[in-house]
């Protein structure tokens, strides 16, 4: 289960709502399962952004170490699907880490739709949902 | 010596440490006294080949290790190693949708008012659709419910491709073409059905065999292919171009009482060639012609490529990309196979070798139109077998089909001997007769004479074109499946 507090959770939604048509991206922090802030982070993918996004390694890097500082956890991804559903899909699961919580906000025509929180497994072959509750 | 700076979610396999002090000269040490101090760690940064995990990154410092010397890079004294995983994914609907035409027509819009309806459809979906273009390859047992129901659903533009003529022994199947159509080009028979059902339709005929030459000139003008042919040459050669082409193959196939269906070629995707790299022996697997078909299968099959097209269109659902789904007809179950793509593959690849179509016909080992034209050592014509008959020769006409063939026609000298009972049968024959195979077309018994040739039978030939080349040049009262 991840709980996302409503601060960040406004932030995560504001933020993809305006990477719109293009996927966005960023990180979540936190103790204990639940998210008490949320980090934006730019797209770094340099192909078309409309159905891909790359966090780069470095700002993950950067964040984890800042967060360390501060007592918080890097808890999880979030990126979204422009016009499309909030499921992982294959590229998620190809690209997946185990180590997080992977939240999918499906933005429709430039609006929040629905979201969901995805555990991948370490082959990346799966990927199963866990309880999301935000706001 | 190095200090390891451990990710949070790893901290619970390494006492709660946010960091760690190793002995090691390079990262590769460094990480191997730490997953020896730290056992469950392992499994988190290597798989069972002993490799680092695709998404662990590891980085000297500032530095990405890849762009070092790996895990080989040096450290020295006050180095940071940290391990940072690598995160990255998106979506999978069309990527770039074609501008939407403005409207829809009244009568379109009562036509498709269970369409408008629904939310997840609406105007904006339904105008998708209209926008979009799909190639269909093949107009037969796939290809019928495909074409009936993409342009019952409205998509704008539909080609299709196809250059063969209706027979009445597609009609147990392929329900766009009726018995008033066994004669017509099949491009024709379709593309009437499909304005009948949906007039809004644009119709595109390609009445040509697709070939390397004219595959990528064709498909480039659609944004997504879906495949209903049935022979592994067009299977690859679809495959190929789309993964040239960067355009989702939407691909089905049948045999027998079941189908598998998936989409392939979609960026960042399996291909096909990830799922079967290497065509199977020509033969080996017998086509619908060969093997038979229940008619309806292609009913089920080619409707889950329809449904998956429309989902990719509307960008809604979960696509069915690197997941092939296997459908059992008699056992009336779906089961679902996890497909990945190979990074090794030639065409889809990180370094593919293949970058332009090939020959697909020599690929899939096939003797080109040349070869065929010379006849084959050891085949004899049905219409010298009837002479030999006729003549009273001596000589053995072994029939190798099954027995439910033999009871649709049969040639009434021959004995019948199917080709898997052949090997224990073997003894009922005399290798000092001269001894003459026949099957449905031909390829059966070329496997019989080229088995009894092996178990040491001297005088044996294959009746070239089987009992259809009977019926053609002998005896048309011989009914022909």
């Amino acid at each position: 289960m991840i709980k996302i507090q409503k601060t960040a959770w406004e932030k995560m939604v504001s933020h993809v709502e305006g990477t719109f048509p293009k996927e966005g991206c960023g990180l979540m922090i936190g103790s204990d399962g639940v998210v008490q802030e949320a980090v934006p982070l730019p797209n770094a993918y340099t192909g078309p952004q409309e159905d891909f996004f790359v966090i780069d390694p470095k700002d993950l890097h950067r964040v984890d170490q800042e967060s360390r500082e501060r007592g918080l956890d890097v808890l999880g991804v979030f990126h979204s699907h422009p016009d499309c559903d909030a499921y992982f899909s294959k590229r998620d699961l190809e690209h997946s880490c185990p180590w997080f919580s992977y939240v999918v906000l499906s933005i429709k025509k430039g609006r929040f739709d629905h979201a969901n929180s995805y555990r991948p497994d370490f082959d990346q072959t799966e990927a199963l949902k866990e309880e999301l509750i935000y706001g | 010596m190095a200090k390891i700076l451990i990710p949070t979610p790893l901290r619970q396999f390494a006492d709660k440490k946010d960091s760690v002090e190793l002995p090691g000269s390079t990262v590769g040490e460094v990480l191997k006294s730490l997953t020896g101090q730290y056992t469950d760690l392992r499994r988190h940064l290597y798989n069972d080949e002993g490799k680092l995990r695709s998404f662990v990154n590891v980085y000297v410092n500032d530095e990405d290790i890849r762009y070092l010397n790996k895990e080989a890079t040096p450290l020295n004294a006050g180095d940071t190693v940290s391990i940072v995983p690598s995160i990255a994914g998106g979506s999978a609907g069309v990527a770039a949708p074609p501008a939407p035409p403005a409207t829809l027509s009244k009568d379109e819009i009562l036509r498709y008012s269970r369409h408008l309806i629904m939310p997840e459809v609406g105007m904006e979906g339904q105008l998708k659709l209209k926008a979009a273009k799909v190639a269909l390859i093949g107009t037969g047992g796939l290809g019928a419910p495909l074409g009936m129901y993409l342009a019952a659903a409205g998509i704008g533009r539909i080609g299709l491709v196809d250059f063969d003529v209706v027979d009445f022994t597609n009609l147990q199947r392929q329900v766009i073409h009726g018995t008033k159509d066994v004669g017509k080009k099949k491009l024709d028979s379709a593309a009437e059905t499909m304005l009948d059902i949906n007039p809004y339709v644009e119709i595109d005929r390609h009445e040509v065999a697709l070939s390397s030459e004219n595959a990528l000139e064709i498909l480039k003008d659609y944004d997504i292919v879906v495949d209903g042919t049935d022979n592994f040459p067009t299977r690859y050669l679809v495959n190929d171009a789309c993964v040239l082409l960067k355009k989702p193959n939407v691909y089905g196939s049948i045999f027998r009482f079941e189908g598998q269906a998936t989409i392939f070629a979609y960026p960042g995707g399996p291909c096909y060639r990830c799922l079967y790299p290497e065509p199977p022996p020509p033969g080996l697997v017998p086509s619908c012609a060969e093997g038979g078909v229940l008619g309806i299968l292609p009913g089920t099959v080619g409707l889950i490529q329809a449904t998956e097209t429309v989902k990719l269109i509307l960008g809604i659902g979960e696509p069915l990309i690197g997941r092939l789904v296997l459908y059992d007809a008699l056992a009336m179950r779906f089961r679902e196979l996890k497909l990945r793509r190979n990074p090794e593959c030639p065409v889809c690849g990180d370094h593919p070798t293949i970058t332009k179509l090939i020959d697909y016909q020599e690929f899939c080992g096939i003797p080109t139109q040349t070869h065929e034209e010379k006849p084959i050592d050891g085949d004899i014509d049905p219409v010298e077998v009837k002479s030999k008959i006729d003549r009273g020769d001596r000589f053995v006409l072994i029939d190798v089909r099954e027995p439910h063939e033999y009871q649709i026609c049969n040639i009434p000298q021959a004995k019948l001997i199917p080709l898997g009972d052949l090997p224990k049968r073997v003894n009922e024959l005399n290798s000092a007769d001269e001894i003459i195979a026949h099957c449905k077309s031909g390829m059966r018994s070329a496997k019989a004479v080229d088995f009894l040739k092996q178990a040491g039978f001297k005088k044996v030939r294959n009746m070239k074109g089987g009992i259809l080349a009977w019926s053609d040049k002998v005896d048309p009262s011989v009914p022909k499946y």
